[in-house]
């Protein structure tokens, strides 16, 4: 807490236009202070009260790193018994866990191999190498093998979560919790770095677990610029463009107090939102997260922050 | 195919009168803001008792994780603190009834319920964890349901408030429909949605109720592709893109006029992927893509602009406010430069 501070990072309000590596000297309080000033520095704004500076810190190397850090101690300080659940569970067998995991212990009964599951999967029908079948044959086989290889693989991040497959089952089997489970686990264990889909876990983890710990929702509405979603064209661009004043004049509160889309929320309430990931267990997903990220980059001789935009990227 | 009023006899689900707690949501509020005030204003219009936790001055209402939950960021366990915690404000405001803005918030509240049901101790231990967490106690709702339920049952007296209605003003012929129904609406607990997963009638009863026409086609229950990390991360967005080409090509030989959508996720894809899809087969669907409550907004003749926002969607609307005879303002649709946009 009481390092020195980077001459490169500068003043605490110019660290929003720092990256990681600059940061790591700045001490974690410094770093969180820093934040939560500019964060919760209101103007009065045509009668009410708005929060300009929010809309210069989501999505920066900034955040990622003040999150890294705060997260870190957070979790040091939680006395959580999921947080330690999760922890001891990364060491356990994948067998362990699918008889532990609140929602893997439930979600598969027995499979009569009737196929209705790929035969309505939107996933199966766009990639042709994904069978969720493959999923429930690997399960069911109780080889630790077959499911390290399944963890591991590329088609545990296929499925989109529609649960197209949910209704038609005979045997009533929650497949799409099943496979949410194995990729959580598959992140507790790190072998979702072996797969291309599964590092993008790490943009994942910054863009909704960012959102959630600094915003306690999972998008914020600066976050889909037109830049990154040419596919929407430029109409939304031009929407987009004007996203703040558009959503005031529908009733909306973008960056500021209210009850609706892109509201600002009082830091007490963020606290408590926060009290309730970290007393889940999130935190230690989070944190292995980092570790995997951490590593991987170095191996592949990249900044923490080129790394986290080059899995935004790949696949 | 025109489809006739069809609910299987005992998928009529109990859809609570009044008295609600309101749950935002992340994606509506961000791509489609009218659409999630429309919620609010038309429960005020319809005399219903309603909260958010936002009555206060700010809003102690959260997300409900559904998305982050879905892209494999956030435990259960943390997801059942969030619910509970969300259940506890709505307790202490006395309602007992949650109705939610996305379909996804939807299935994560009743999922969470289920849990309950089938994990002995797990109440004990939510009420515990959340009074460490926070202070607060476990309370259950009594109903979880979707903002489009309250639509759905109050249809009729929505209506007799109309101005306008789904038929086509020059020719009196009613507007053909293609309904598309959030799957984590009607799929996660077909038992809870009204009509089931295959024959849900949650929208198609309001076309009907509102003079249109629904209409069935092959690809009618396929996903809209959003799929979490599909759409979030944008080298997954092939899988978006061919789930939307897919339901249009299925849906253009029965000419719609309207997609409508009771999911914040759909409303997004079905519409903004359009643009995308000409570029890349060179053609041109332009079908309006709106929600149940744009929809319902536009024809008690509020102002598409300043009221519904209908200028959030990609596909232009105003197409379809002219075959229904709905005045609007073209230069209001944008903000000018220098009117401080």
């Amino acid at each position: 807490m009481k390092t020195k501070q980077s001459t490169k990072a500068g003043a605490p309000a110019s660290f929003v236009s720092n990256n990681g590596d600059d940061l790591k000297s700045v001490s974690s309080q410094t770093l969180v202070d820093a934040y939560e000033k500019l964060r919760d520095q209101s103007e009065p704004s045509n009668g009410s009260r708005t929060y300009p500076k929010l809309c210069v810190l989501h999505g920066t190397a900034f955040e990622r790193e003040k999150d890294r850090r705060e997260v870190r101690e957070w979790a040091s300080r939680c006395p959580a018994e999921m947080q330690k659940w999760y922890e001891e569970a990364r060491h356990q067998s994948c067998l362990w866990w699918l008889k532990n995991h609140l929602v893997a212990k439930r979600a598969l009964s027995s499979c009569i191999a009737c196929g209705v599951c790929t035969s309505q999967c939107p996933a199966a029908q766009y990639y042709g190498e994904y069978n969720p079948r493959a999923i429930v044959d690997a399960v069911l086989s109780e080889d630790e093998d077959q499911l390290v290889a399944l963890l591991k693989s590329d088609l545990l991040w296929y499925c989109g979560q529609c649960g197209s497959c949910k209704p038609m089952c005979p045997r009533e089997n929650n497949l799409m919790g099943l496979i949410s489970s194995l990729r959580f686990l598959a992140q507790l264990k790190g072998y979702h770095l072996y797969s291309v889909r599964g590092r993008q876990q790490y943009a994942m983890r910054h863009l909704c677990g960012g959102n959630l710990w600094n915003r306690a929702c999972t998008l914020y509405f600066r976050n889909p610029v037109a830049a990154n979603h040419p596919d929407f064209g430029p109409r939304y661009a031009q929407y987009h463009s004007q996203a703040e004043c558009q959503m005031v004049r529908v009733g909306a509160s973008p960056d500021r107090p209210g009850q609706f889309g892109g509201r600002k929320l009082p830091p007490e309430t963020l606290t408590e939102f926060r009290s309730c990931v970290a007393g889940g267990g999130t935190l230690a997903l989070w944190n292995q997260l980092e570790k995997s990220a951490s590593e991987d980059a170095e191996k592949k001789g990249l900044s923490i922050d080129e790394y986290h935009d080059r899995v935004n990227h790949e696949g | 195919m025109a489809v006739a009023a069809t609910i299987p006899l005992g998928t009529i689900k109990e859809i609570p009168e009044n008295d609600f707690f309101l749950t935002p949501s992340c994606i509506l509020g961000v791509f489609n803001p009218g659409s999630e005030v429309l919620i609010g204003r038309i429960y005020d219009l319809l005399g219903l008792r309603w909260r958010a936790a936002g009555d206060r001055a700010e809003s102690q209402c959260t997300c409900c994780t559904g998305f982050s939950s879905h892209g494999e960021v956030i435990s259960i366990e943390s997801t059942l603190l969030v619910a509970a915690r969300i259940w506890s404000i709505a307790a202490e405001l006395g309602i007992e009834n949650i109705t939610t803005a996305c379909v996804t918030s939807y299935a994560i509240h009743n999922e969470c319920l289920e849990m309950y049901k089938h994990e002995p101790g797990l109440d004990e231990r939510v009420d515990r964890w959340l009074l460490q967490a926070c202070g607060r106690r476990l309370h259950f709702p009594k109903h979880v349901v979707h903002a489009s339920d309250i639509l759905y049952r109050y249809r009729d007296v929505l209506a007799e408030k109309f101005q306008h209605r789904l038929v086509e003003r020059r020719t009196g012929q009613p507007l053909r429909v293609v309904d598309h129904v959030g799957c984590h609406y009607a799929k996660v607990f077909p038992e809870k949605s009204v009509g089931g997963a295959e024959g849900c009638d949650v929208l198609a009863a309001m076309i009907r109720a509102w003079g249109g026409q629904t209409v069935d086609y092959p690809e009618r229950r396929h996903c809209c592709g959003m799929g979490f990390r599909q759409c979030a991360i944008r080298p997954n967005r092939g899988y978006t893109m061919a789930c939307v080409l897919k339901k249009l090509e299925s849906m253009e030989p029965w000419k719609p006029d309207l997609i409508l959508t009771n999911c914040p996720g759909c409303n997004v894809f079905l519409d903004k992927e359009q643009w995308a899809i000409l570029q890349m087969t060179g053609k041109e669907y332009d079908i309006p893509t709106l929600s149940y409550t744009e929809l319902a907004g536009l024809l008690l003749g509020w102002d598409p602009y300043d009221v519904v926002g209908i200028q959030s969607h990609t596909v232009p609307v105003e197409p379809l406010l002219d075959k229904i005879g709905i005045p609007f303002d073209p230069s209001k649709q944008w903000f000018s430069e220098t009117s401080g946009a």
